[in-house]
């Protein structure tokens, strides 16, 4: 049964939104931070310089830091983004000289200022603000303290800017996903291309055409195509074999009926009553071997249709004492001398569809009733060796030339003989059933003594 | 005296009393900014939202500034002309900033982080009585003036006023800017300390003082008040400076602990909105800033009067540097000692 399990499609897609969603989100991780870091480096180096302008404006009078503010510095710190802006110039005990952060830098930021120029993110009443702070000291007349010039700004231009460059990131990124996406269904749909192509050809078919395909396929699609051509090759083998089945029926059930009009024809033609019974006997015999004929044919058809692999445990030991009795009663065995060998002691036990493999049986001795003559010996047998069940059908009767042994069970073989009453299906029978138990079919025909066929049965291993 | 006056006025006089009951919407605004001569906008937006009850109490730009920082509860609206003032407020973090068509669209020159705004647009002018006609040439620059306080130093002993740096913040600002576009200003500071220059704290001083005869000449006087004061005292000229012409804005804000910020948002938009600066322009001589709006008085109009050379003292962080405490005194101390230099 087929069951559709999504498409191809989606399954390619569901991996691509996998793969791209997980690289994506590391992707989006890096440029979001490597984005705050340009932001910040940027806005960063507005500190820096309006640190350095307002350095240029400092000056020692008698001792004490003089600064007059510019301007400029302000606008530095303030930026495009009309950031707040904070100061504060500290003289060397941590007073502020001027400025607007309320002594708000601590003793441990001031500290660090000692040693070189201190970045800090930092709070002015709850809102979050970048400081910059570095030491000047400086040259004049007299010796003179450092100042310390601490300057910040709040932070909106730094995240805006981070958001620009982030969604200009992501925008890239998404068009990319689109597209890549847009070709990746694009390549889904050509390479598609050769299944549906199949299929079409497989579609225009007519429903006999067997025909091996022929179709240029890509590499993955070859073994495909080959099992194809595989099942087809089969196909056409099991149909050749059925018309010449059909053929070889047609034939064997055309000559008795033809007898049987001659002999209807040439019976109306005579005055003689005796000539009547002789042809209605005759016209009996070739009825009733016909009718036999279509039995077996029937049978054969049967064996090859039924489904599946037989399963029941069956004891052959058992069937076959039961149908070798049955057989040993009938009036066709009254001439021969029908017996059975020495059976195994313990049960032999196989899987097996019992009708069927009495059927076989029957075939058997069936076969060597009327392939031998009167008085021959007709011995069935059962032997297990090596986990396999041989179960035998042995005569003494003239045999089979060495030649014709191979072809034997094929349909409508008789062994190069006209002269009985068979229908040349028996061994196809027996073969049929004993392909159908996975058993193996064997004849022997030692010149001169007679024939033995054998079937050789896997054991059903104990306790299985 | 007129701008002494600090009073609280309820524009409710303007309102049927039954409206006034159903009002629950007040809103305090403190202002340096004549009642008088903001009237028109004042009852303009009464009538225009006749749900809040307006309380406008004008005050000097020192107090406005403390009543800013300090007052509780704090002003809904803080309106100033002592701009560096007004933006270290902003500074500080005490505006919130606002969001509304009318702010979005307002020139990016006359705001500062969608928090402060600078609604007029007022030019700063020299005041001469005529009797100083008769003696010299008009003073239409201020190397003009100079000239004639050298020139004329006997004759306007006790006439010149101004500004005082240090009692206004307004006049503050204005010297600060003035000597920051050159050098030369400090020789007018000293021919004016020459003339025994008086130092008063508001426009409305000195041009009391020139219309009683007092003084001939006022310098850095808001032309917003003296164009209105000479229309009734025809004995005085308004002079606009023909070398460079310093604007003033007035800059209004949202004070982040506003008890009503909704009624404070609305006025904001009201006098920012083409309605309040249609008025402006045409009813007060605060002059609009809007280049679209028609009017006697707008920033476009006096653009195309006095040409270029117009200097609006512009709105961002460099005004900082006015209000820091050592530039400050750096300044006044150069003052006083400019001013004294030619008094022997």
């Amino acid at each position: 049964m087929i069951v559709v399990d999504g498409t191809l499609k989606r399954r390619l897609g569901v991996w691509l939104f996998a793969t791209v969603g997980g690289l994506g989100m590391l992707l989006m991780l890096e440029a979001y931070t490597s984005a705050r870091r340009a932001a910040s480096s940027a806005y960063d180096s507005q500190l820096e310089a309006a640190s350095l302008t307002i350095s240029e404006a400092i000056k020692w009078q008698d001792g004490q830091p003089v600064v007059e503010i510019p301007a400029a510095a302000f606008q530095i710190l303030a930026t495009n983004q009309q950031e707040r802006v904070f100061y504060s110039i500290l003289d060397s005990r941590g007073r502020e000289v001027t400025g607007n952060l309320d002594e708000e830098i601590t003793a441990s930021a001031r500290h660090k200022a000692h040693s070189g120029p201190v970045w800090l993110q930092s709070y002015y009443r709850k809102t979050p603000i970048r400081l910059y702070g570095r030491q000047l000291t400086s040259a004049g007349w007299e010796s003179v303290e450092p100042v310390q010039i601490w300057v910040g700004h709040t932070l909106s231009g730094r995240e805006s800017l981070t958001r620009d460059l982030f969604i200009r990131t992501l925008t890239r990124f998404l068009v990319m996903v689109l597209l890549a996406g847009l070709l990746i269904l694009l390549a889904i749909r050509t390479s598609l291309g050769p299944v549906r192509q199949l299929q079409k050809l497989l579609r225009q078919r007519e429903a006999g055409d067997i025909q091996p395909l022929s179709a240029r396929v890509p590499g993955e699609l070859y073994d495909m195509a080959e099992t194809l051509n595989g099942l087809l090759a089969k196909q056409r083998e099991n149909r050749d074999t059925l018309l010449r089945f059909t053929a070889d029926a047609s034939h064997q059930l055309k000559t008795p009926l033809a007898g049987l009009q001659s002999t209807s024809e040439l019976a109306l033609q005579s005055e003689h009553p005796e000539d009547w019974k002789q042809a209605l006997e005759t016209m009996h015999d070739s009825a009733a071997r016909t009718s036999r004929l279509a039995t077996q044919l029937l049978s054969l058809g049967r064996l090859q249709h039924s489904m599946g692999d037989a399963t029941k445990a069956v004891n052959l030991i058992e069937l076959v004492r039961q149908t070798v009795m049955d057989w040993a009663e009938r009036d066709i065995a009254r001439h021969h001398d029908l017996g059975l060998s020495t059976m195994p002691e313990s049960p032999v036990s196989i899987h097996g569809e019992p009708w069927m493999l009495r059927e076989m049986i029957g075939n058997l001795i069936d076969n060597a009733l009327r392939y031998t003559p009167t008085g021959t010996e007709i011995t069935v047998g059962l032997v297990c060796r090596n986990e396999m069940a041989t179960l035998s059908v042995e005569d003494n009767g003239p045999g089979v030339r060495e030649d014709l042994l191979e072809r034997l069970h094929h349909p409508f073989e008789r062994g190069g003989r006209q002269d009985t009453e068979g229908s040349g299906l028996g061994l196809a029978i027996v073969d049929s059933v004993a392909r159908r138990h996975h058993a193996s079919l064997e004849l022997r025909s030692p010149a001169g003594e007679g024939l033995w066929i054998g079937i050789h049965f896997p054991m059903q291993s104990v306790g299985a | 005296m007129l701008a002494r006056w600090t009073r609280l006025l309820l524009l409710t006089g303007l309102l049927p009393g039954q409206l006034l009951a159903q009002s629950p919407m007040p809103l305090v605004v403190e202002s340096a900014l004549d009642q008088q001569v903001m009237a028109p906008v004042l009852e303009a937006f009464s009538r225009a939202h006749p749900e809040v009850a307006l309380s406008y109490h004008d005050r000097s730009t020192l107090e406005v500034d403390q009543l800013a920082r300090e007052a509780s509860p704090a002003p809904d609206v803080v309106i100033s002309s002592a701009m560096p003032w007004q933006l270290e407020r902003v500074n500080e973090g005490l505006a919130q900033p606002l969001d509304s068509d009318v702010v979005r669209s307002w020139p990016e020159w006359a705001k500062w982080r969608n928090e402060v705004f600078g609604f007029t647009f007022e030019p700063v002018v020299t005041v001469y009585r005529l009797d100083l006609v008769r003696h010299t040439i008009p003073p239409a620059t201020h190397a003009d003036l100079h000239q004639i306080l050298s020139n004329h130093q006997a004759l306007l002993r006790g006439r010149v006023a101004t500004y005082s740096p240090s009692r206004s913040g307004l006049g503050y600002t204005l010297f600060q800017q003035d000597a920051r576009y050159s050098p030369r200003f400090w020789d007018l500071v000293a021919a004016m300390g020459a003339t025994d220059v008086h130092l008063e704290e508001r426009t409305q001083d000195m041009l009391e003082g020139l219309a009683s005869g007092d003084y001939w000449i006022g310098y850095n006087l808001l032309g917003s008040y003296a164009i209105r004061w000479v229309r009734e005292h025809p004995q005085l000229i308004v002079q606009i400076p023909q070398d460079y012409l310093l604007v003033v804005m007035r800059m209004a804000f949202v004070h982040r602990d506003a008890p009503h910020p909704a009624a404070a948002r609305k006025f904001i938009d009201f006098i920012l909105s083409a309605e309040g600066q249609s008025i402006l322009a045409g009813n007060t001589p605060l002059f609009s800033v809007l280049p679209e709006v028609i009017g006697p008085y707008t920033a476009k109009r006096l653009r195309d009067q006095v040409g270029e050379h117009i200097y609006p003292i512009p709105i961002d962080a460099s005004l900082l540097a006015f209000v820091d405490p050592l530039r400050r005194a750096a300044f006044m101390k150069r003052w006083n000692r400019e001013i004294r230099i030619l008094n022997h």
